[in-house]
Order: structure tokens, then C-alpha cells, then sequence
């Protein structure tokens, strides 16, 4: 769901008239720890079901990846849509504390995206989701929003997704169409010898 | 007195706005109901509302101004035909929440002000819907008399709520109500009717596809409507502007004028004009070139607009050299402040080639009017400026003067070739019609007299006398045959006679000397009770000069032999002014002027009838 929403924007960005230019100049505080908070959410999902501490514990670290990256959003909160994906983020960042660390999945809405998924959730360890049942907090807030045809891909989000993409819309859309133009400000200075 | 009702006006507003919103957050309190809905549900709210809050960024613009219309109420209706109030409150309630932030500079209370009025319209959509038998769920197409029905409740209670907030914000007398405005929006009203049967439809048959169906078309309308306006501002703003210098033009400056000056009277607000004449701009022209000429013309526009950009000036170039400010609630004296700064800043600016004039810097002659209760249109106020202005030519040039009547007072001689002048366009009437030609001597007797007694300036007693000389130059133009008329006028002869004010007006008008007689000339015949003619001012909107010249012409009216009235003796005829003071005649002049004729005259005559006798 991040990839298409990066990809319309981007189209939409070409569409009217902006350029790739403007993710040059791209000035974010604290980018550095965006790579750090890949690595290890990729090294979760690789060892959860391989190493007994690491399935313990991941709940607890998925929270924590959260937090860094809410920290990074509101350091970043100047930059325009920024605190639209914070928003977002906060959201999805509510719901999985109040359900012990894993996003709630809601089954209707999941139920065409295959047998094996939906077995996976009912057994709890699919990714970082679970399935919705009576006793989930705010399940409103989980993964209850269906893409199906025509949408291209299936999949199943929740609400904090669709505001994480209207923010990265809205930042992309700044970056490529707005940064296009005052260019000239961001030109080297001469530097005299 | 005025601050004090401004602040009256402040707190009616904050009460009215407190309580509507209480009573709204109440409403909704009472109504809502968030544990009923299922996550299907849910998903369907996030999808209204995204398309709601989607619909409100993308608004479809009107063109003249910025009037635009939001899909919004569209989305509501459809949501509360289908899936009732309790979707469609929280709906309201998630597209407001996103409205709070987004919109953060507006205020608190107008959120919760919005937030409540929607609600007061969902809910009496709602119950006036199922009052009239309409079923929740499906749209009935064989009844469309509930939907009707809802659509008008849902807009009365929003045009009422918004009424009633202009009313207490004190806004409503500058017209941002009227029935027009009311019969336009009710065609968008019913295209919004439309919409949301549209819409409604859709949703039944394609849930989310039909939503996004609607959304799109609308958003790529509105994208359509956009373009459509900026294309239309574009070309409104060439015809308004001026091309040299960018300022607005002649005619638009003009025509703010007039809205400034209704809304300045109308609100009692202070308005000022000020008037700029670049010093010695031909001899500038002369030795630099036209093209130089343009030059600065360009640059001193550049430079008035950017003095003015942070204040609510209009500024224009007025004609060739000369540039009109047009300053709404500001005072004299403060407009003389910030124009006589930016003299001093322009006579430091250099400029290429002003070694050449003879101050050797860049200068301009400023007249500054405000507008006073006595003056009756825009045209005076430009008037009193353009005077003022001549008079800083006069003073030496580079300084800036305020309109004052002293300073423009005529000189013992200039006065005399006046009345020469008007003498000679006078004597006309000795041929056509001799009753005019003596009246307007006896009232310019009169009026000769009466200043003396009146506590009035140099000025305004030299325009009473002439206008008194000059009033009825208009009649010569009304045929010898009703003016001579002995039997009694037919109605489209007394509307001719009614002309001749306006006439008169436009004779004079061609002699830029006499433009300050033209209030009297034009409203002499206008009274105090507003029943006069040309245009029924009242009290003290017509022009002290005017309703003083009114008071002295009825008099000798009455009391000189007329074709068509019978005659009345000076004691009948000042009994008659007194009877008529406060109705026909403003009550202080009618009064001085009925003191003056017992005593210069009356006695007078008393006298000599003693003697007589």
C-alpha cells in the first residue's frame, strides 16, 4: 500500500508538471535512522518464527519501532503532509498498543485474500497482525479497509494507512511541484578564492 | 459612541455563536450513537468522510467573485437517505475534527459553530424526512416528495443560522444578505438535490466504486471550474488595470469610489481620498523623452504600490500624471501622516534625469478630502480632493494639503468675475422669462443678506450667493410655453419642470469654476422629510448650503406673483415657513430665516404703513 500510494504520487507529480529535481533537495532531520528502523523491522520478520526470544520480544520491538519513527515525524513536523503521516502513523500506533503490540485484522474484510492468510492470523503469527475478535480495542482503527477490484492489488488497511498515504501525497506533491520552482534559490553560492 | 456599539455588536455575536454551538455539542450528544455500527460500517464512514473532506478542498468557484459552492451537503443528504443520522453524525464528526486541524487559524467557535449548525441541519433533514413517510434505505422513486421536503429544511435552517449570525456580527448592513444572492443559491440548492439522488443511487447500487465515481467527477469539475475562474480574473484584471503601471485604472477606480463612499456612509466609517500630481512632470518629459516619461510614471506606481501594500489602499493612476489613493477608515490627519512620509521617501529616491526639473528630485502635490456628512456623492469628495490638490500646486508645490474650505475661498475680484459671469448667463431669461430672471435676483438678495446672519465661512458664503444667483439655470431649457402657463400644470409638464434642477446641473458643469455650486444647483428642490426631488435625500444628507438655498427660494416663491399659485403676503408666508420647518425646510435655517424677514422686513413695512397712515 506504501509503494502505490509513492507511485500515484509520483505520476500525479509528473502530471502536473513537476520533476524529480525537487527530491534532491529533500532536507530531512534525522534521516539516518530511517535505514536502521528497515533493518530491523526486515530482521524481525525473518527470525520471529525461527528463534524463540526474538517471537517473545517482537511485539515490544514493533512498538518501539513506532515510537522512533513517530519521534522522526515530529522532528520533521515543519516539512509539509509530515504531520498528516504522523497523524497517520499515530493512529495505527494507538490501536496495536491497545491490542498488545500487533495490528488487528479485520476477517470479513480479509477474507479474499486467500485460505492460508486467513489460518495464519486465526494462529496469531502472521507478521504483525492478528485477527479482530470481541475483545480488540478500537477495532475502527485496525485493518479493516478492503482494496478489491477495480483496485489493481488486494489487501486489507487500516485507516491510519490511508492518512500515512495522504501525507506522503501531499509532501511528494510539495517536493516534485513546488521545489520545482524556486530552484534558484537552492544554487550553490560562488565561492570567491 | 460608535466603539461602544461596536462592542455590543462583538458580544451579541459571542453569545448568539456560544449558543448555537452548546446547543449543537447537546443535539449531537443526544443523538449519536457510536457502538451500533459494524466495521463494515466504519469503513464505509472513513470513505464518506475522506470524500466529504476531498469535496471541501476542492470547492467549484463561481466567477464574478469568490463564491463557490461545496459538494458537502450533497455527500450528508445521500448518507442520511440511506444509512440515517447516526452514520451520518459521525461522519459530520470526523470531517470536522479534520477540518479543526487543517483550518487551525480559524477560530475555535466558528469550528464548533459549523460543527453545531451542520448538525441542527442533518437532524431536521432527518426528522422532516421520515415526518413525511420517507424510508431510510432505499431511495423511493415513486415519493420524491420527502427528499424535497428534507432538501428545503436542511438549507432553511442553514440560511437562517447564517442570517442570524450576520445580523448579530453587525454584517448585515453592508448587504452580504440580500434576496438576490438567495434566489441564486436556491438553483445550487437543487443541483445539490440532485447530486445527492445521484449520489445516493450510486452508493446503493456500487458502494465504494459509485463514492469514488462521484468524488473523482467532482473533483475533476471543480479542477474545470478552477481554471475557468482564474481565466476569468485574468481578463477581468486587464480591463481593470492600467497598463503602464499596473495600478488600477480610471474607470475601476471610480467605481470602488462609489462602493467606498455607500459603505462609508451607510456604516459611518471614515473614508479619505487622496489625490497625487507628480510635480513638473512635463518639463521632466521635455528633456528626458516620452519614453523616459513612462518610465517614471512605472516606477513611481511601483513605488505607491508597494507603500501600500500592507494597508487597504486602492490605488490608481487617475490620469496622466496623476494618481488617486483611495483610503477606507482612515482619518485625515492619519492619511496626511502616512502621504506626507511618502513624500519625504520619494523626494529621496533618486531617479535618472530629475537633475533636470527644477527641485532637482523627484516631488508630487498631494490633496487630501475626507468625506463629511454634508457631501452627497463620490463625485464631490474627488472634487474637494482636486481642489485641495491645486491649492499644494499653488503653495509652492512638493507638500501635501488637506481639503479646507478657508483655503479656497475666492479673492474679492475673482468673486466679482464670477458673479459677472453668472450675470451674463442670467440674462437670458430677461427674454424667455423675466419671472425667473427677477426671482433669482430677489433670491440672490435675499441669500446676500441671510450669510451675514449665519455662521458661516468665507467660502460657503460666497457658494451660497452665486448658487442663489445661478440656481434656476436649469429652466432654460423647460419651453416658454409651461413656464408662462397661467392655468395649472398637467403632470408631464410639472415632471419637465422637475428637470430643470438636473439641467441646470449639467449647464454648469461644463465650467470647471463651478463645480462647487453644483449641490445647490442640482438639490435645491430636495426636502428635509425626503419627499423632494431629484432623489428624496433626507435631512442631513442633503447639503447645508442646499437646504438653506431651499428654505430662501420657497419663501420668495410664495411670495412674488407666479403663473401658477396664488400669492401669499410676507406674514402668511412666514407663518407658512414656520408651519413647514421640519417637514418641507430644515427646522434652523426655516427659523433664522423667518427671524430675519420679521425683523429686516416685516417692521419694516409695519413702519411705513404707520406712516401711511
Amino acid at each position: 500500500m506504501v509503494y502505490d500510494g509513492i507511485i500515484l504520487s509520483l505520476l500525479i507529480g509528473f502530471f502536473r508538471g513537476g520533476s524529480l529535481k525537487g527530491l534532491a533537495n529533500m532536507k530531512l532531520r534525522g534521516g539516518w535512522l530511517f535505514p536502521i528502523l528497515l533493518g530491523i523491522e526486515i530482521f524481525i520478520f525473518i527470525l520471529q518464527n525461527k528463534i524463540e526470544v526474538v517471537a517473545r520480544f517482537s511485539n515490544g520491538l514493533f512498538l518501539a519501532i513506532y515510537v522512533i519513527g513517530l519521534v522522526f515525524l515530529w522532528l520533521n513536523r515543519h516539512q509539509p503532509g509530515f504531520i498528516v503521516i504522523f497523524a497517520g502513523v499515530l493512529l495505527n500506533f494507538v490501536v496495536m498498543s491497545l491490542n498488545g503490540g500487533r495490528m488487528p485484522v479485520s476477517l470479513e474484510a480479509a477474507q479474499f485474500l486467500g485460505h492460508e492468510y486467513i489460518e495464519a492470523l486465526k494462529a496469531g503469527v502472521y507478521g504483525k497482525h492478528e485477527a479482530i475478535t470481541a475483545s480488540t480495542w478500537l477495532p475502527f482503527l485496525g485493518d479493516i479497509i478492503p482494496l478489491s477490484p477495480p483496485y489493481p492489488r488486494q489487501q486489507v488497511i487500516s485507516i491510519g494507512d490511508v492518512i500515512m498515504n495522504v501525507g506522503a501525497f501531499i509532501f511528494i506533491q510539495h517536493l516534485m511541484v513546488d521545489g520545482h520552482h524556486d530552484q534558484s534559490s537552492h544554487q550553490p553560492v560562488h565561492e570567491g578564492r | 459612541m460608535f466603539f461602544s456599539r461596536c462592542l455590543k455588536v462583538k458580544n451579541y455575536e459571542k453569545l448568539y455563536t456560544s449558543i448555537i454551538s452548546l446547543s449543537g455539542i447537546f443535539v449531537f450528544w443526544l443523538e449519536s450513537n457510536f457502538r451500533t455500527q459494524s466495521l463494515e460500517d466504519w469503513v464505509l464512514v472513513y470513505m464518506l468522510s475522506g470524500s466529504i473532506t476531498l469535496l471541501n478542498f476542492f470547492l467549484i468557484n463561481l466567477p464574478p467573485k469568490d463564491n463557490s459552492f461545496s459538494m458537502d451537503s450533497a455527500v450528508y443528504l445521500a448518507t442520511l437517505f440511506l444509512y440515517g443520522t447516526h452514520l451520518a453524525l459521525i461522519v459530520l464528526l470526523l470531517c470536522s475534527i479534520v477540518e479543526l486541524f487543517s483550518k487551525h487559524k480559524m477560530s475555535l467557535w466558528r469550528h464548533l459553530f459549523n460543527f453545531s449548525m451542520y448538525c441542527f441541519m442533518i437532524l431536521g433533514a432527518y426528522y422532516s424526512f421520515s415526518l413525511f413517510d420517507g424510508q431510510i434505505g432505499d431511495i423511493n422513486i415513486r415519493n420524491l416528495f420527502p427528499y424535497m421536503i428534507s432538501l428545503v429544511v436542511y438549507f432553511s435552517i442553514n440560511v437562517t443560522l447564517m442570517f442570524l449570525f450576520f445580523l448579530f456580527s453587525g454584517q448585515i448592513f453592508r448587504g452580504a444578505f440580500d434576496m438576490g444572492v438567495l434566489l441564486e443559491s436556491t438553483v445550487s440548492y437543487f443541483v445539490t438535490l440532485l447530486l445527492s439522488l445521484v449520489l445516493a443511487i450510486l452508493l446503493n447500487e456500487q458502494r465504494y466504486f459509485g463514492l469514488f465515481l462521484f468524488t473523482v467527477l467532482v473533483t475533476l469539475l471543480s479542477f474545470v471550474f478552477r481554471k475557468f475562474l482564474k481565466l476569468y480574473q485574468h481578463a477581468s484584471e486587464q480591463a481593470n488595470k492600467d497598463h503602464l503601471t499596473g495600478l488600477y485604472n480610471h474607470g475601476f477606480f471610480k467605481e470602488t469610489l462609489k462602493e467606498k463612499f455607500s459603505d462609508a456612509r451607510v456604516l459611518h466609517q471614515p473614508l479619505c481620498l487622496a489625490l497625487i500630481d507628480l510635480d513638473d512632470f512635463k518639463k521632466y518629459n521635455d528633456c528626458n523623452g516620452h519614453l523616459r516619461g513612462d518610465e517614471l510614471l512605472k516606477f513611481f506606481g511601483d513605488l505607491l504600490q508597494t507603500e501600500t501594500k500592507e494597508k487597504n489602499y486602492v490605488v490608481a493612476r487617475y490620469g496622466g500624471e496623476e494618481f488617486a489613493v483611495l483610503m477606507p477608515s482612515t482619518t485625515k490627519e492619519q492619511a496626511f501622516l502616512f502621504l506626507n512620509q511618502l513624500r519625504k521617501k520619494v523626494n529621496d529616491t533618486y531617479f535618472p534625469g530629475v537633475e533636470y526639473i527644477p527641485y532637482r528630485c523627484l516631488s508630487f502635490s498631494c490633496g487630501i478630502a475626507e468625506y463629511e456628512k454634508g457631501i452627497y456623492d463620490s463625485g464631490e469628495l474627488i472634487h474637494r480632493a482636486d481642489q485641495a490638490m491645486y491649492y499644494a500646486k499653488a503653495q509652492g508645490k512638493n507638500n501635501v494639503q488637506i481639503y479646507d474650505e478657508k483655503n479656497i475661498s475666492l479673492s474679492a475680484i475673482e468673486f466679482k468675475e464670477d458673479l459677472d459671469a453668472m450675470e451674463q448667463q442670467l440674462k437670458i431669461f430677461l427674454s424667455k422669462d423675466v419671472y425667473t430672471y427677477r426671482h433669482s435676483k430677489r433670491v440672490f438678495t435675499y441669500a446676500l443678506e441671510f450669510s451675514e446672519m449665519l455662521d458661516l465661512n468665507e467660502h460657503e458664503k460666497q457658494t451660497l450667493i452665486l448658487g442663489a444667483l445661478i440656481h434656476d439655470i436649469g429652466k432654460l431649457e423647460v419651453p416658454r410655453d409651461i413656464l408662462n402657463k397661467k392655468e395649472k400644470l398637467e403632470p408631464h409638464e410639472w415632471e419637465i419642470v422637475k428637470k430643470h434642477v438636473t439641467w441646470g446641473k449639467e449647464i454648469l458643469a461644463s465650467d470647471r469654476r463651478f463645480d462647487d455650486l453644483l449641490p445647490l444647483v442640482e438639490l435645491h428642490h430636495e426636502r428635509y422629510d425626503g419627499k423632494g426631488y431629484p432623489y428624496g435625500l433626507k435631512g442631513e444628507e442633503i447639503p447645508k448650503l442646499a437646504r438653506i438655498l431651499c428654505v430662501i427660494d420657497s419663501f420668495d416663491a410664495m411670495t412674488t406673483e407666479r403663473p401658477y399659485q396664488r400669492t401669499k403676503t410676507f406674514e402668511e408666508a412666514v407663518v407658512e415657513l414656520r408651519k413647514c420647518a421640519g417637514t418641507q425646510f430644515d427646522p434652523v435655517y426655516a427659523e433664522t430665516f423667518a427671524e430675519m424677514i420679521e425683523t429686516k422686513y416685516l417692521s419694516h413695512l409695519k413702519s411705513k404703513c404707520l406712516i401711511d397712515v
